[in-house]
């Protein structure tokens, strides 16, 4: 008997798999005795280094999130200015990927975006009618021109390198009894995350929606502490680095340890990757919130059944190899559940598109196996460099997006004369 | 001035100062370069003074055969497209000049390539670098030269038969029984289009052009695209076609994206047979890939640079042109390049000498029916539109036809019994009407918009000479226009005024955008009626054009 849903989701995943990157990864410590973590990461380390690379590649910089945040608290003060609510009737939290440390650069240098919710005590303001309500809040952001969307208010900050999603949201329990109701036959909070559900307004159906980001982002940073890697003790990078004689790489943190977050970034990144070069559907692709919870039910899943992994390496294939098996079949229909609302799938839209979703997920995934394989057949650490940054697109000819990890510096000796420029040329119509 | 390498040392310490000779007498000088990040690197840069520096050459920078696809703003020949080099007769001396490249070159090209802020920049031209990548890969053995599509990216991947048109080469993606499928092999002609071979397109629309950074460059990676974007029925249709007798078929990923298209012949396909000088030479099937060029020939683009909506509209359109003489055959010319799907160009005339200093047909044609000649020509040309020519007199031929069908009407012939017969087929068939006509030497020219449901004649009377500009002493010949008047001597320039208020006020006809019946003259000034005579004056309604070479002046439809 299983012990938990989970653990039953990876039972099934391991029985549907039809690669095994484990034994790629295997084969490639065979005659090495791995006694210590320091084995372990010598025998697996160019990998490591590698992954860990690109994992610093699509880093948003931490002052770009600050910018991020600094604008989504000033559209928060524009909103208690403008609606004359109390001060503390709202709060504005960050959600998603923002939340969870797995936000990401995009390949082609367009703005990400940074998901917050704007979460307001309905106790404390006149609104009731869940349009109305996300029309008030529609009004106060006029001036920097926001698009509507679903669920949220997309306001483009120009200059900035993000996009906000304002999500208009209120405290479950606030909302009026009789629109509780309707909301209960379809969605409820899960009990363990109660106290963080949110009611937000859907505009298909002009209702409130159970929502729980807090939650969501609570589940994910919980299972990310489930510790899967046999040798907790980290050694210092830089010891390992003298040890295979490789090149520093730019932030000496071995962060790979954490190695859900950076499954879940690494595997978004491999996503975007396919889309930029076109392999999977912009439209059908896999969104984001269904590989967070994939991933992460595997995760979990894997810890309940009490399995330990070597290398972070080792359980990035194993998370690549059962991640297609993850998604529930049950009537013809697929599931991913979201963990936070009973009744809430977020893979809905795939059983109302001919398959197209499924497919693009089946390839994406197919993709993903086969260029971890591609990348674990490799030994000779250039070669390991060369498909590591390949596949993820970091750097030079294969880059989508930009920031050169070297030195740069534009030349040796700076010239010792400049003339006066040019004027502009001036170009008629042919 | 020539150049004092010494001192461009001095200015520029990375400048290596050992001359080396380049093809065509050029003289380069080798760049010290950084130490690189990973991937970034190239094995070379030189400054490059081709023969004729200063006087009659630009100096330009070159880098190494393995940055171009590698880097952006790299040529095919290694030369770097950057602005740098103000070249002769703007002021500056020789060693000013190559001293603005360098300083180009570090500070546009090299520092922002290390810093990684010139990886977008593949996006901003993508076809410039296919274009290299097709150059690359050709050979004289290809299979297929080019792709021709014919119609708009589809919105959802597809696999569809094209055709091989030999001797060409050239793919057009568009099914037999498209009609613009036909008029574009007609367009080629027999000398490029004399046989048809059935192919195999994927065609998968891109959310994006590629660019050198994600282009698939192997069949394993095409493969993978196609394993993602077709369906799985789809995936079995394209990669087992059925074969014809046999044969085995050529296969053709096509990506679209808006103006961006690129192609690849896949591996496998029949043989290759080129006809060279001296017999036949039969080629293997490629082994690989072959990287294609593809052109838009569909009408969104030739015809409105996809910025026109209502060229879709256009194309669903049936134009009745009455007359194909100095107004009506470049009109029809203009229509056709405007999108209109269908016209038809009824007139019994044949080309004589006199027609052709302004006339769409030239001295080829002479003896030709118009109405034939006229099509032919465009139908070849304008693969967007077709034309059917009807050689009869437009009186004669609305005797026995009617306007069922029609959209517009336009009447160019200037013949008062046709304007009557048009009224007659209009009560039969409302349909909007388009008059047009030209006074002498073209010294106005008018058109009446007319909604369907608006007549000509109020009456008994025509409206012809009463909305003219001028009043004509009766000396001047003044047969109806569209008549071989022998004395009205005017420019294809003069006629082509006209010519263009006609069709620009059909085309609002057309796109709807003519809500109430009108008139617009083109109104030659003063100064233009007295270089043809001493003795013409304007109606007191033109005047305002009297100062001027010409105005368009709008008026209501009395």
């Amino acid at each position: 008997m299983p012990p938990s849903k989970n653990a039953d989701l990876v039972l099934n995943a391991e029985r549907r798999r039809r690669v095994r990157l484990m034994e790629a990864v295997a084969s490639l410590r065979k005659g090495t005795a791995l006694e210590s973590y320091h084995d372990q990461m010598k025998a697996l380390g160019p990998w490591a280094l590698e992954l860990n690379y690109v994992n610093q590649h699509i880093t948003v910089p931490q002052e770009q999130i600050d910018d991020a945040a600094k604008a989504y608290h000033s559209v928060a003060r524009r909103l208690v200015t403008e609606l004359k609510w109390p001060d503390d009737a709202i709060k504005v939290l960050p959600q998603g990927s923002a939340s969870t440390q797995t936000l990401i650069r995009s390949p082609d240098r367009s703005k990400f975006d940074v998901d917050a919710v704007c979460q307001v005590d309905l106790n404390r303001i006149a609104a009731r009618e869940p349009i109305a309500f996300f029309d008030e809040v529609g009004d106060a952001l006029e001036p920097l021109d926001p698009t509507r969307k679903n669920r949220c208010w997309n306001v483009d900050v120009t200059g900035d390198p993000f996009y906000l999603e304002f999500t208009p949201s209120v405290p479950l329990d606030t909302v009026p009894g009789v629109a509780l109701e309707s909301m209960a036959r379809q969605y409820t909070p899960v009990e363990q995350y109660r106290s963080t559900a949110l009611a937000v307004v859907d505009n298909r159906t002009r209702q409130w929606k159970t929502s729980n980001p807090e939650g969501m982002t609570k589940w994910v940073n919980d299972v990310a502490q489930l510790q899967l890697i046999r040798i907790v003790a980290l050694e210092s990078a830089t010891a390992l680095d003298k040890s295979l004689s490789i090149e520093p790489v730019p932030n000496q943190e071995v962060e790979i340890i954490d190695t859900l977050k950076v499954a879940i970034r690494l595997f978004k990144r491999h996503r975007d990757m396919c889309v930029y070069r076109q392999t999977i559907d912009k439209e059908f692709k896999p969104i984001s919130i269904i590989i967070v919870t994939l991933l992460t039910s595997c995760y979990a899943g894997l810890a309940d059944l009490g399995r330990t992994y070597g290398h972070p390496v080792e359980l990035l294939a194993d998370l690549a190899d059962l991640l297609p098996g993850m998604v529930l079949e049950l009537n013809g229909k697929y599931r991913v559940d979201n963990p936070t609302v009973e009744g809430e799938n977020f893979a809905e839209r795939w059983n109302m598109d001919e398959g197209e979703r499924y497919e693009a997920f089946e390839t994406w995934c197919d993709i993903l196996a086969a260029d971890m394989r591609t990348i674990l057949a490799a030994t000779d650490p250039q070669v390991i460099r060369e498909r590591v940054r390949s596949v993820f697109g970091c750097g030079g000819n294969t880059s989508g997006s930009g920031g050169a990890s070297g030195s740069g510096g534009s030349g040796n000796q700076q010239p010792t004369r400049r003339p006066p420029p040019p004027p502009p040329k001036t170009t008629g119509l042919a | 001035m020539s150049l004092d390498v010494a001192r461009l040392w001095n200015d520029f310490p990375d400048l290596l100062p050992e001359p080396l000779s380049r093809a065509r007498g050029a003289t380069a000088y080798r760049l010290k370069l950084p130490s690189f990040p990973w991937g970034r690197d190239f094995s070379w840069a030189e400054l490059v003074l081709p023969h004729g520096f200063p006087d009659h050459a630009v100096a330009k920078i070159m880098l190494s055969p393995d940055a171009v696809l590698r880097i952006p703003h790299v040529e095919y020949s290694g030369a770097l497209c950057i602005e740098g080099d103000p070249g002769p007769g703007c002021g500056y001396s020789a060693n000013d000049r190559a001293l603005l490249l360098l300083l180009a070159y570090q500070e546009r090209f090299l520092g922002p390539w290390l810093a990684g802020d010139l990886d977008g920049d593949f996006s901003t031209e993508p076809l410039n670098y296919w274009y290299i990548e097709v150059e690359k890969a050709r050979s004289r053995a290809d299979p297929v030269r080019a792709v021709w599509t014919i119609d708009e990216c589809p919105p959802r991947p597809q696999v569809r038969e094209g055709l091989l048109l030999l001797p060409s080469r050239i793919v057009i993606a568009g099914d037999r029984d498209m009609p613009i499928t036909g008029r574009t092999i007609n367009s080629l002609g027999a000398a490029r289009a004399s046989q048809q071979i059935r192919v195999l397109i994927a065609d998968i629309p891109l959310s994006h052009p590629l660019t050198p950074a994600t282009w698939p460059r192997t069949a394993s990676d095409l493969d993978q695209l196609l394993n993602g974007r077709l369906r799985p029925a789809q995936r079995v249709s394209f990669r087992h076609p059925l074969r014809q007798r046999g044969g085995s078929v050529h296969r053709i990923v096509l990506l679209r994206h808006g103006t961006c298209a690129f192609a690849y012949l896949l591996p496998g396909g029949p043989a290759t047979v080129i006809e060279l000088e001296r017999g036949k030479k039969t080629y293997p099937p490629r082994s690989g890939p072959l990287p294609l060029r593809v052109h838009r020939l569909d009408p969104a683009w030739t015809v409105g640079r996809d910025q026109h909506p209502e060229v879709a509209h256009r194309q669903t359109q049936h134009v009745l042109v009455l007359g194909a003489g100095a107004l009506g055959s470049p009109v029809v010319e203009h229509l056709a390049k405007a999108g209109v799907g269908y016209i038809t160009l009824v007139d019994g005339d044949n080309l004589a000498p006199a027609n052709i200093g302004r006339h769409l047909l030239g001295a080829d044609a002479i003896g030709q029916d118009k109405a034939d000649a006229v099509a032919r020509r465009v139908n070849a040309s304008q693969p967007a539109s077709h034309v059917t020519p009807i050689v009869m007199n437009a009186g004669k031929w609305l005797d026995s036809n009617t306007l069922a069908g029609v959209d517009l009407v336009l009447d160019l012939t200037g013949e008062h019994d046709v304007r009557w017969q048009v009224e007659q087929a209009r009560r039969l068939h409302p349909c909007p009407l388009l008059i047009g006509w030209m006074e002498p030497y073209v010294a106005a020219a008018h058109v009446c918009s007319l909604m369907s449901d608006t007549s000509w004649l109020q009456g008994t009377e025509d409206l012809m000479g009463k909305l003219g500009a001028v009043d004509w002493p009766d000396d001047v010949i003044r047969q109806e226009p569209g008549c071989s008047s022998r004395f009205q001597s005017y420019t294809a320039a003069a006629a082509a005024y006209a010519v263009a208020l006609v069709a620009e006020n059909a085309l609002k006809m057309l796109d709807g955008a003519v809500v109430e019946p009108r008139v617009v003259s083109w109104v030659r000034g003063q100064r233009y009626l007295n270089d043809q005579r001493s003795d013409l004056a304007l109606r007191d309604w033109a005047a305002t054009a009297a100062t001027h070479d010409g105005l368009l002046i709008e008026r209501a439809f009395p």
